[in-house]
């Protein structure tokens, strides 16, 4: 099989790879380039667990192939700190104990990061939408949308 | 994954090219919201070749051109809901796109994939239908075009052969007269599967008598089409609920005509007779 050369963008960074296109973009996170924040779930579009941003818009890391991610910029869990200090998402997270076993946390994050960023003070509605595709079986939601809420007020 | 060859290109010549020359043994991806699911799937038939189309960039957009809207394949979910082409002459596809998925999905599904697909829960086929579509398929040897309605052979089957590639899909824009609404049905609100969907369209003149009707019920018939007989009993009548519950009544019946009695008719016979009343009604709100 022929291997696929691919520049992108992730966290910031650049990366030129050379890769497998038989892949999804979860795998190439988790197991090629160690960016192991993005969560491997369902693997069908289900659970939003490996929710990671690609130009912005939010999406399912597994049902992404590697090679679509070429000339794309990326974000993932592991770039939302900044100069040693976490993300505002994260802190009122933490705040607001939306996080109870943490799987589903990432990509809470990135689907609640991806809503800010085009409106920032979302409505409740607005906010449950915006994480209609991300399971969590802990917490029940009220936290989670409760933090998101919170974090430009 | 088991290997395939991956082909990405940023030419539709170049795509029907590389068609014309794997046949059935390349897949097309776009979205790749159903295709990586079957890539996937426990002994799954991997294609040789998948062809990436996503980067086409003159397959995506939407557009309008004497009184036509202008669809182009790669649009995904996303963009037709925000979209205030489809807000303004189509609002029945934006209400549908809406309720596509998840974000994740609407993200990255396109419109195109959701029609070549051809699932019978297909989301944006309805609505469609009922704008009286037309799609165009190009492959080496020329483009044709054809009425969506009559693309559909049965689920998953389509007439599309294996070197087509969709480039657009076109409908008038809706007249300022008309009112449309869709409907689905699904096990939960959000990532749900269309179990029954209806899609509906209602022209009303200047006495309030309705002058056009076209109903599309999803996921009811072994493919889809306008139920003209529900449609024609609506035609010169003013909207009323008695109406609107016969009409219903009617795409039940007929919708019993193609399937035969089977073992989801129980439930679907009542329901899908509700959700073409309700439909109807969202066409005549204020």
């Amino acid at each position: 099989m022929k291997k696929i050369k691919i520049s992108t963008t992730i966290n910031s960074k650049k990366y030129y790879l050379d890769i497998n296109p038989n892949v999804t973009l979860l795998d190439l996170l988790r197991d090629e380039l160690g960016l192991t924040g993005t969560k491997r779930g369902c693997e069908i579009g289900e659970c939003g667990a490996c929710t990671v941003l690609i130009n912005g818009e939010a999406v399912n890391s597994c049902l992404v192939l590697a090679p679509q991610i070429d000339g794309k910029e990326l974000l993932t869990v592991e770039g939302l700190m900044a100069e040693g200090k976490l993300h505002p998402l994260q802190q009122s997270f933490m705040d607001h104990d939306a996080v109870q076993c943490g799987f589903c946390t990432p990509g809470m994050l990135m689907s609640s990061k991806a809503l800010l960023d085009e409106n920032p003070n979302p409505a409740e509605e607005e906010i449950r939408t915006a994480i209609s595709g991300n399971l969590c079986r802990c917490t029940g939601y009220v936290q989670i949308v409760e933090a998101i809420g919170k974090v430009n007020k | 994954m088991k290997p395939f060859e991956y082909i990405s290109t940023k030419s539709i010549n170049e795509a029907t090219q590389v068609l014309s020359e794997y046949k059935q043994d390349a897949r097309v991806l776009a979205g790749g919201t159903d295709v990586l699911i079957e890539l996937r799937r426990p002994h799954a038939k991997i294609p040789k070749a998948i062809l990436d189309i996503s980067y086409i960039e003159s397959l995506n957009g939407i557009s309008e051109s004497d009184g036509l809207i202008i669809l182009k394949p790669l649009s995904t979910h996303t963009q037709i809901l925000k979209s205030d082409l489809v807000r303004k002459y189509a609002q029945l596809l934006g209400i549908a796109a809406s309720q596509i998925g998840a974000p994740q999905i609407r993200n990255r599904g396109t419109v195109g994939g959701n029609v070549m697909n051809a699932a019978t829960c297909a989301d944006t086929v309805p609505p469609l239908i009922a704008l009286d579509a037309e799609i165009t398929l190009r492959s080496n040897g020329g483009s044709r075009t054809m009425k969506l309605v009559d693309f559909f052979i049965k689920p998953y089957k389509t007439k599309a052969e294996s070197d087509d590639v969709l480039i657009e899909i076109t409908f008038p824009k809706l007249p300022s007269n008309a009112q449309s609404a869709f409907i689905k049905l699904g096990r939960r609100n959000a990532l749900s599967i269309s179990r029954l969907s209806v899609a509906a369209i209602l022209m009303q003149d200047k006495k309030g008598l309705i002058s056009e009707a076209r109903i599309v019920p999803g996921a009811a018939l072994p493919t889809w089409m306008r139920v003209k007989e529900a449609e024609e009993m609506l035609i010169g009548e003013k909207p009323s609920l008695k109406l609107f519950t016969a009409a219903g009544q009617k795409v039940s019946e007929v919708m019993i005509s193609y399937t035969g009695r089977r073992w989801s008719t129980e439930y679907k016979e009542p329901v899908i007779g509700v959700l073409v009343r309700r439909a109807l009604e969202g066409c005549v709100k204020d």
